[in-house]
């Protein structure tokens, strides 16, 4: 008996613990989840003692996949559900909603030691699909180009595609990396490579950014929609959010959550 | 905010006119022109945005998916169900059997179906596929009861009947490579309508614009009426405007793959002959031009010349297209598809004009073989050298568009033994035959927009008597001294 009872007492407390700790499972988008939704739930813990964070930024279609199969709160996204996903949503009984939370230009990086000082919207274009391989067809003092994109459940990769390249494949060659992160990196370190990122991750070492029609990604050119890979960033939840959810939504587009939007390098909303 | 809500009921309103496929295709355009105004936020465009994708998504357009290159596609098609009754009678002097003046008649139901999708890709490319019943290059009919059964299907099955891509980036250039629908202009003299050649094509067209007379002004007399002077209007007069279309249609169609190309030992003899062993192919040069009147008047000609490499190991050897004399079976027995000495010059031609509302055309079809000489030697009848040619002239009133609208069309054709290839003439109202010459009227009323009802007859006798009438069609007799067939066709395009 007395080993009943404490079996009982021991799973009272826990189920208690777990009652007080609220957790928020939170997953998608690289783009934000690498740098801007830890810092946002730093802030917001600080706030609300007891809340914990599962984030998981494995790129927006795993965002948007966890929140039509109910497996996170919120979905991070750098791009829009596409219309197959809100099909699927809608099958299982899923209201996928967006919320902007911060604007973001996806910016076209090169080595910093590359003679290019701008590109076309073209020359992008042809550089991404691979119809130019080496940079004197783009004014560049020569070298076969090295094309670093994100992996194909990145948001990032399929904004890109349709912002920058009309839809059509990348180049064969292209390597897909995990993160912006690796990206700068990796063209950090290749004096021909070239790649994109979002605009929290320009200020890595030996890249830079270059302006596209003689137009750099800024918080000015994004809000005007001046600059042409500009995009919205999203959290998908199903519905209208609630709860802790909605605690965290309403935080992060809050003036004090929109502070630290702009810290970390995107763009706050307007 | 209640400006914001009358903002979003208003596209809801708007867009709801459309299809929803168009809803969603069109809202993101609309939406960000009214954030740019500053009419609704970027939140609230998001939303709306959502909701269209969600209504979208959930209906069967929503539910396709189309590769992003593909730039434009269409699903196309038709349905025809057909009555049919043919026959043909032999000639008045034939030994053995059948007897002279036997007639064979065959009359059936049929039905055909064709299934295309056809599109336009990025970057000026171009495709196109159709699916079609029937195996034969000169049908895509299907007789009903005509297989193991009953109701079998066997004979039901879908053939490829094209598949195709090209480019049209250069201007004024199209390029076709694939099996095709035919891009030659002809008529059914020369080539049946079923068939897809195989190859390649290239095409050509530029449009010139003339003006001539006009610019000058007429000043109006002037007119009073009950309350007051009119001031006299100044008339200008119109130039005479003529449009000027050029076209030039070449073709490499394969007619026949030789197989193999080098065989192992000996190369082989057919015929005491060695058999071809490259590609036989039809090539056509064609140029044309077409010149538009004001009121809806146009004439166009378009000459074409084809010329068979003659190799291939299938149409190599000499044609003969039947024999006077022989038995029915012995006759039909002679070569009737050889490709030899085929040097055809082809001229189409069509006028067109209004009468009213309603069009008319007037068209007409010229061809000679220029080898027909050495075809008729070949065929063991040098006396018939100047077997060499073919025409059509006929008639049309009315067209076939719209529901209730109503089409009449004759024409006479004739064609002599040597004259074209026998293995492309039309497989209907001659019965895939050459030298025969007959009427043909042709009636349709279109039930619906979609449904067309038509009427066919057509009447054919020998035209030279002491010749076979050569090819192979339905009516297996040769040489086939009169020939009728009547059609009824109900038809349904989508």
């Amino acid at each position: 008996m007395k080993l009943t009872h404490l079996l009982t007492a021991l799973a009272l407390a826990f189920v208690t613990t777990e009652a007080l700790a609220e957790k928020l499972v939170i997953k998608g988008s690289d783009t934000l989840g690498a740098k801007l939704v830890p810092q946002l739930a730093e802030q917001f813990k600080s706030q609300h003692p007891g809340t914990t964070f599962d984030i998981a930024a494995e790129g927006s279609t795993t965002g948007i996949a966890a929140i039509i199969d109910g497996t996170a709160q919120i979905g991070m996204s750098s791009r829009r559900a596409k219309p197959a996903e809100v099909g699927q949503a809608s099958a299982k009984g899923v209201h996928m909603k967006p919320t902007i939370v911060a604007y973001d230009g996806i910016a076209v990086i090169v080595n910093s030691a590359n003679s290019i000082k701008s590109l076309t919207k073209k020359q992008v274009e042809q550089i991404f699909t691979g119809e130019v391989t080496d940079w004197s067809a783009v004014g560049g003092s020569g070298g076969k180009i090295s094309i670093y994109t994100r992996n194909t459940s990145s948001g990032t990769y399929s904004d890109f595609k349709e912002l920058a390249m009309k839809k059509r494949d990348y180049a064969g060659g292209s390597q897909k990396m995990a993160g912006n992160e690796q990206i700068a990196s990796e063209v950090g370190k290749n004096p021909n490579g070239v790649g994109y990122v979002g605009l929290a991750y320009t200020k890595a070492g030996g890249i830079k950014v270059i302006p596209i029609d003689g137009v750099l990604p800024s918080t000015q050119t994004v809000h005007a929609k001046t600059y042409p890979y500009a995009r919205p960033t999203f959290y998908y939840t199903n519905g209208d959010p609630a709860g802790l959810a909605k605690q965290f939504l309403d935080f992060t587009i809050s003036a004090a959550g929109q502070k630290i939007v702009q810290q970390v390098g995107f763009v706050p909303i307007p | 905010m209640l400006r914001n809500y009358f903002v979003l009921i208003a596209i809801g309103a708007s867009l709801a006119a459309g299809s929803i496929t168009a809803r969603a295709q069109d809202a993101g355009a609309l939406l960000d022109l009214l954030v740019k105004k500053k009419l609704i936020t970027d939140q609230e465009a998001e939303e709306v945005r959502g909701e269209l994708t969600r209504d979208a998504a959930t209906t069967a357009a929503g539910k396709w998916k189309i590769s992003a290159p593909v730039t434009e596609v269409e699903l196309y098609g038709d349905m025809r169900v057909r009555y049919e009754g043919r026959q043909g009678t032999t000639a008045g002097v034939l030994p053995g059997t059948p007897g002279p003046d036997d007639t064979l008649k065959r009359s059936r139901e049929r039905y055909r179906l064709r299934l295309g999708l056809r599109g336009t890709l990025a970057d000026d490319w171009f495709f196109g596929m159709r699916f079609e019943t029937s195996t034969n290059p000169r049908s895509t009919n299907v007789t009903f009861g005509d297989d193991a059964g009953p109701f079998g299907k066997t004979s039901d099955t879908l053939g490829v009947g094209q598949a195709y891509l090209g480019y049209s980036g250069f201007r004024d250039v199209r390029l076709t490579v694939g099996k095709m629908p035919n891009p030659l202009v002809t008529t059914l003299m020369v080539w049946d309508a079923d068939i897809n050649p195989e190859g390649m094509a290239e095409q050509w067209k530029h449009s010139y614009n003339f003006s001539f007379g006009g610019g000058t002004t007429t000043a109006a007399a002037e007119t009073y009426g009950k309350d007051s002077k009119s001031t006299a209007a100044v008339v200008e007069a119109e130039p005479f405007k003529v449009k000027l279309d050029l076209f030039v249609n070449l073709a490499q169609f394969v007619y026949d793959d030789a197989n193999p190309e080098n065989p192992l030992g000996p190369r082989t003899v057919g015929g005491g002959k060695l058999v071809p062993n490259s590609d036989n192919w039809l090539l056509a040069w064609q140029v044309g031009a077409r010149l538009n009147f004001p009121k809806n008047i146009y004439f166009q000609v378009a000459p074409v010349l084809y010329t068979y490499t003659g190799n291939g190991d299938s149409f190599n050897t000499f044609f003969v297209g039947g024999q006077q004399g022989l038995t029915n079976t012995a006759s039909m027995a002679t070569n009737q598809v050889g490709t030899n000495s085929l040097m055809v010059l082809e001229v189409p031609a069509e006028f067109g004009f209004k009468i009213g509302e309603i069009p008319v055309r007037i068209f007409g079809d010229f061809a000679v073989n220029l080898d027909a000489d050495d075809r008729a030697i070949a065929a063991g009848h040098p006396e018939a050298q100047n077997e060499r040619y073919a025409w059509q002239l006929g008639a049309g009133i009315g067209q076939l568009k719209t529901k209730g609208d109503m089409q009449l069309q004759a024409f006479w054709q004739h064609t002599e033994q040597y004259s074209l290839d026998p293995n492309l003439v039309d497989s209907d109202f001659f019965d895939s035959r050459v030298n025969i010459e007959g009427v043909v009227v042709q009636a349709g009323y279109a039930l619906s927009d979609a449904v067309i009802f038509n009427l066919s007859y057509g009447y054919g006798r020998r035209s030279n008597r002491s010749l076979g009438t050569g090819g192979v069609g339905d009516i297996a007799i040769n040489p086939l001294d009169k020939y009728q067939i009547f059609q009824a066709d109900l038809n349904v395009k989508f």
